[in-house]
């Protein structure tokens, strides 16, 4: 099974109501007729409305649903890692990605994921859950963006709801022109699909929805515009 | 000079009257820091920022003399804040419960723990309870990963604490085993039961509820030993009488119904 990552800068059930283009690509991603799919809500402190969201946007009749709260454990799997690994997609919700990274690592997550990657469960996320899986992750959660320290599965830096001439991108270029590593931006409705450590290719649920390559020499940052198929209609 | 900290085995915001007569005292502590309009923000970091803990807290402090205000690491997104300046405003930081282990790993993911330290050491009022209580201490004992286990703390109090000691005997019965192995020897506070550190000194053990009580837990050669601390009891405050601004807002409310002018 290859290892596969599937970074959305922004959308799936938790940004565009009534648009499952995102959502039913990662599922079609799964080799198992009635994928099991387990939800990460960790970096909205696991709110109970974004659970509920989950659910319906990943009902019984399209796959085997769960989710792990880990402010709850006492209501959840009691082996985390047996139930992570016998995943078949691990989607993670947005919110604040240094309180995803703080939480993940005290109850051993961060391990227990990568080693699912590696056992070639798919991973995917919005925002802070995109975030979360690059070595550097370009948060505006707190403020003013600025780098945090990622999982580091994938060795880039990486920027979610991007807007190339919008702060963020600006925050993005300067962290770069001080010498961040370069890497990937999404815009909401792109998503950034990685085999291996490989882009592999760029997806959308919205027509002009777009990914980015990033790099830096010197003081000159190139952005690249990459070809970005639309998984809709037409 | 420190700042004064109480811990509480558990209580709630609600309009009976121990959950009364805790928030009193947290009232209280906060104006003889401040005067007559004292800060309270609650860090509501253990429940994952829950809506229904802010909302709790804002119901029992919004209409007493005082500015409530939440700090939710979940919910910067939102509404972004100044850490550090929002916290060293305060006059009592309110910390509530839920998963210890889930609290202190945000907190150091946002380098919290070194701000309240900061603020205890400049003399803001530091209050919790559960994982809010244990936090400040050396060490508790946590379900927060299902089964009770030991879990370090930030350490400004030295000793170890447990909550709910009362009603949860499988919490209890892990504490007691842990003193017996090396964990620092401290207390037990029941729900409703609480200790107030104003100095160096022991502490002092305060109740909200007869027959709540305070244990001090003490590992010896020959077991370990739970003794029931002297308590004051904390008296019930009336109903919180309505600030002067939110009644003037709800006079000129009902004048303007009455005169039939509901812009």
């Amino acid at each position: 099974m290859p290892r596969q990552i599937v970074a959305f800068g922004g959308g799936g059930f938790s940004m565009e109501s009534g648009n499952p283009l995102l959502d039913d690509y990662v599922l079609g991603l799964c080799s198992s007729e009635r994928p099991r799919v387990c939800f990460l809500p960790s970096a909205s402190g696991d709110a109970d409305h974004y659970v509920v969201r989950f659910y319906r946007a990943f009902p019984a009749e399209r796959c085997e649903p769960s989710h792990v709260s880990l402010f709850r454990r006492e209501q959840g799997p009691e082996d985390l890692r047996a139930h992570l690994l016998s995943q078949d997609l691990i989607y993670v919700g947005g919110g604040s990605v240094v309180s995803l990274l703080g939480v993940w690592r005290a109850h051993g997550i961060d391990a227990i994921l990568r080693e699912a990657w590696e056992e070639g469960v798919v991973l995917c996320g919005l925002s802070a859950g995109s975030l979360c899986w690059f070595a550097d992750a370009v948060s505006g959660f707190h403020g003013t963006p600025r780098a945090v320290e990622g999982l580091g599965l994938l060795p880039f830096s990486n920027c979610v709801h991007y807007e190339p001439g919008a702060e963020r991108g600006h925050a993005y270029r300067r962290l770069l022109r001080e010498g961040l590593r370069p890497g990937y931006a999404a815009e909401d409705g792109a998503a950034l699909h990685f085999v291996g450590e490989e882009l592999s290719r760029v997806v959308a649920s919205r027509p002009a929805a777009r990914g980015y390559r990033l790099d830096a020499g010197g003081d000159k940052v190139t952005e690249t515009r990459l070809a970005t198929t639309y998984l809709g209609a037409g | 000079m420190i700042g004064r900290i109480l811990t509480l085995g558990g209580h709630d915001f609600s309009s009976r009257p121990p959950d009364r007569a805790v928030c009193e005292l947290m009232l209280r502590l906060a104006s003889e820091h401040a005067g007559d309009r004292p800060r309270i923000c609650i860090v509501p970091t253990a429940s994952g920022d829950t809506s229904e803990q802010i909302a709790r807290f804002y119901a029992s402090f919004g209409e007493r003399a005082c500015e409530p205000s939440d700090l939710s690491l979940f919910r910067l997104g939102r509404r972004p804040m100044a850490l550090r300046d929002h916290l060293l405003a305060q006059d009592l930081i309110y910390v509530g419960g839920g998963s210890m282990v889930n609290l202190l790993a945000v907190w150091e993911a946002h380098e919290l723990g070194a701000i309240l330290s900061l603020a205890w050491r400049q003399g803001i009022v530091l209050a919790g309870q559960s994982a809010g209580a244990m936090c400040w201490f050396e060490a508790g004992i946590t379900k927060s990963s299902g089964k009770p286990a030991a879990e370090a703390g930030l350490g400004l109090l030295s000793g170890s604490l447990c909550v709910h000691y009362n009603n949860d005997p499988e919490r209890r019965a892990a504490y007691l085993d842990a003193v017996a192995d090396g964990m620092p020897d401290g207390y037990g506070l029941d729900d409703y039961a609480g200790l107030l550190w104003e100095g160096p000194g022991p502490p002092t053990a305060v109740t909200a509820r007869r027959g709540a009580r305070a244990y001090r837990v003490i590992s010896s050669a020959t077991g370990v030993a739970e003794s029931p601390l002297p308590a004051r009891f904390l008296p019930a405050p009336a109903p919180a009488a309505l600030r002067e601004d939110i009644a003037e807002f709800r006079r000129i409310t009902s004048m303007r119904k009455r005169a039939g002018w509901l812009g």
